[in-house]
């Protein structure tokens, strides 16, 4: 009963500091909110609003033999007379134009000019023999594609739709080219209906064209839920911020709240319990419980509110349960430790912009390093190092549903690292005191 | 050792490194009573208290409080025990009312009677109108006060009480010495520690007089008093440095002891009438002038000079 009573009176104490309750709820709600807001605009209506990509076509396509294909699926198709117009009016469509702000030139030189000045993103240059190569079923008909090298998305979107459309139209060649090697000289006839047929079905696979570059704009989905699709994309990106934050300042709570043991010696309250028939364990005992129970509060709490703010999904109840109970015994044992180590609060500076700085910083490395490639595996490794990257561990992997089981090994792992702490805490307080 | 006794002691003594802090402290003291250890800063006083308390464990000795071993049986002594520590030691961000309620229940006290006795040492400390402010907005004489109001809680048969008048306003320190003494009428043993000698003198039943962690002296006032007869107290200051005369008037007729202490020279000697006129002479001699005079009778700062050479220091 006393160890309760000890436990109550400091968590009083806890919980009436402002600046603790700040640090506790305060900092890691702001601090999310900070992202939250800031990937705010990228998620509203969800889409991303990708500049439009200035493009200068230099057509110099002289045309050749009569283009004898149904162009009624391609935008601005009938108007073509030659492949070069067609490539031309492809990229004016309506439904391309939010990505491509296309001019054009009178010749390839004005076209790089106005690449090398800056005012064109990239220049395609249509060469004078465009449509009489792809009529020729063995000839390469080939566009010169000139881009700022400073540049990346824009020039890629314009390459992955030109390479796409162009992939299609080469079809059609290959296409003819089988069909004379293997067909006798009777149905040769057969070959206008061929190419009339495959032409049709690739021109038609080619009219989606935009529609398939740009999936991540998704009208339809738009349509459906604009509200719902920007709540998901947000959760997304600050649910494993906000477990960083939480973790972070749990152990910030922790190593603060069991710094009570010394702050108590310094304020004679401590030698003063001593002096009551209140046995020295049970003295200790109420002290840790008091951490371990502040922690609990604080991420409870976290947990519940957070979701009704930014809308987190933490995963399923048990998952969630495992990683929290993993962040709690963590982050209490590790100030308990912490603290032991200390001669007095003055050295607390120290610990607090120090060894709680870095290794938080460590353990939160997975979450920043998450969006890189081969960052990511790296970054989750050296969070390992920390306690604090096993207790991210556990919030990701109850985020990203991963089976109960990962979740338990991984709740063991911190309660491993919890033992070593505790025991090596609980010690020397015991030695100190004694 | 006999049952009225509420504290005996047996040759206490603690160690710190080279220091030795307590030198084989013996001491009784009998129920209801207030009993005194004066002496300077660092005379160890403290550190016997500390050990009373079961804070520190004694290298050598032991000492029985309502007959419980501090050495075999803490949770006994410490049952019976209430202590008022130098400093206070309270939960500042605690109302006064919560601070006692929980040390009530460390004390283990619970329910209706930890409610009633809370209001009790309320009223006793005359801090009921203001139970419901915390600590950290009392002034000192108040939080004082709710430091000995927590040692009360209990209803402690002994309470020991380290120099609880350090740092305070003459007002809260005569609040203070009259709880003392109340806490005397109501049947308790009072253990003081102090440097003050006017408050040991005006409480004690019985006072031992510590120096470098050794009791030099031990009995009433009176007593104490006898050990250095009839002897005046002349305490003077001289217009030039007091090491230049002190010297001198150790060799003065009539004169037994002489102490300087930050310019003030105290004097014991047999008559003062026949001292004074010789002590002028001197000074006169040396090249001072006696700048002031006062003389007393015997009392503890006396006793203290006489058996140490030293004045008590303050």
């Amino acid at each position: 009963m006393k160890i309760l009573d000890i436990a109550l009176k400091d968590m009083t104490r806890s919980f009436r500091s402002m600046f603790a309750v700040i640090f506790m709820f305060g900092i890691p709600l702001l601090m999310t909110g900070m992202f939250y807001f800031m990937f705010g605009d990228i998620a509203s209506g969800g889409e991303f609003n990708l500049p439009r990509t200035k493009v200068i076509v230099a057509n110099l396509d002289k045309g050749g033999p009569k283009f004898q294909v149904n162009t009624k699926n391609i935008p601005g198709g009938a108007k073509a007379n030659t492949m070069g117009e067609l490539v031309v009016n492809v990229l004016q469509s309506e439904r391309v134009t939010e990505l491509v702000d296309l001019t054009l030139a009178p010749d390839a030189e004005t076209a790089r000019a106005a690449v090398d000045g800056q005012r064109a993103q990239v220049a395609l240059i249509i060469p004078p023999d465009f449509s009489k190569q792809f009529a020729d079923v063995d000839g390469h008909a080939v566009i010169e594609f000139y881009q700022d090298p400073t540049l990346t998305i824009g020039p890629g979107v314009i390459r992955a739709f030109l390479n796409r459309f162009m992939d299609g139209m080469a079809g059609v060649k290959i296409a003819v080219n089988v069909f004379l090697d293997e067909a006798e000289a009777r149905d040769q006839a057969l070959a206008g209906v061929v190419v009339q047929r495959y032409l049709d079905i690739s021109l038609a696979q080619t009219e989606n064209i935009e529609t398939k570059l740009l999936d991540t704009r998704a009208p339809q989905k738009k349509e459906k839920s604009a509200e719902e699709e920007k709540q998901n994309i947000l959760a997304r990106i600050v649910t494993p911020i906000m477990g960083g934050m939480m973790i972070f300042y749990a152990f910030f709570t922790g190593t603060s709240t069991a710094q009570s043991i010394l702050k108590e010696e310094e304020e004679r309250t401590l030698p003063r319990l001593f002096t009551t028939p209140t046995s020295q364990a049970t003295i200790l005992s109420g002290k840790l419980l008091a951490v371990f129970l502040t922690v609990l509060v604080q991420v409870v709490t976290l947990l519940i509110i957070s979701p009704i703010i930014f809308g987190i999904r933490w995963g399923e109840f048990l998952s969630v349960a495992v990683a929290a109970i993993g962040i709690i015994c963590g982050a209490s044992s590790f100030g308990i430790f912490v603290n032991s180590m200390l001669k007095n609060t003055k050295q607390s500076g120290v610990i607090f912009g120090g060894v709680l700085t870095v290794t938080g910083m460590l353990g939160m490395i997975s979450v920043f390093a998450a969006g890189s490639s081969g960052g990511g595996q790296l970054g989750e490794t050296v969070s390992l190092i920390v306690p604090q990257g096993w207790a991210v561990r556990g919030i990701l992997l109850a985020v990203n549903h991963a089976p109960i089981s990962e979740s338990f090994l991984n709740m063991f792992a911190l309660l491993v690292w919890s033992a070593i702490f505790f025991v090596i805490g609980v010690w020397r307080f015991n030695r100190r005191y004694a | 050792m006999t049952t009225n006794h509420a504290i005996q002691v047996q040759n206490l003594q603690k160690t710190f490194g080279e220091t030795q802090a307590v030198q084989g402290v013996s001491f009784e003291v009998q129920e209801g009573e207030i009993f005194s250890l004066l002496g300077p800063n660092g005379a160890g006083k403290t550190t016997t208290i500390s050990m009373l308390c079961c804070l520190l464990r004694p290298d050598e000795g032991d000492a029985l409080i309502m007959g419980h071993s501090i050495r075999h049986e803490a949770m006994g002594v410490k049952s019976v025990l209430g202590v008022v520590p130098q400093e206070i030691a309270l939960y500042e961000d605690l109302t006064a009312r919560e601070n006692l309620d929980f040390w009530g229940k460390m004390y283990g006290l619970r329910g209706a009677a930890l409610k009633t006795r809370v209001a009790e040492v309320l009223d006793i400390i005359g801090l009921s109108d203001r139970a419901n402010e915390r600590v950290g907005q009392y002034s000192g004489g108040m939080k004082r006060r709710v430091n000995i109001g927590v040692a009360l809680l209990h209803k402690p048969k002994v309470i020991y009480m380290d120099e609880p008048t350090v740092g305070i306003d003459p007002q809260s320190r005569r609040n203070i010495l009259d709880s003392v003494v109340a806490l005397k009428q109501q049947g308790m043993t009072v253990l003081y520690t102090t440097h003050y000698m006017e408050e040991a003198q005006e409480l004690s039943d019985h006072i031992a007089i510590m120096d470098h962690g050794k009791l030099i002296a031990g009995g009433t006032h009176a007593e104490l008093v006898r050990i250095v007869g009839q002897m005046d107290r002349i305490t003077l200051t001289v217009n030039v440095e007091a090491e230049k005369v002190v010297d001198a008037w150790r060799r003065v007729e009539g004169v037994k002891q002489v102490a300087a202490d930050n310019g003030v020279i105290t004097v014991l000697a047999e008559d003062s009438n026949r001292a004074l006129p010789r002590l002028f002479d001197s000074a006169n001699a040396h090249g001072a002038r006696i700048a002031s005079i006062d003389i007393q009778v015997p009392n503890l700062e006396s006793v203290f000079l006489h058996l140490t050479g030293r004045a008590l220091r303050d």
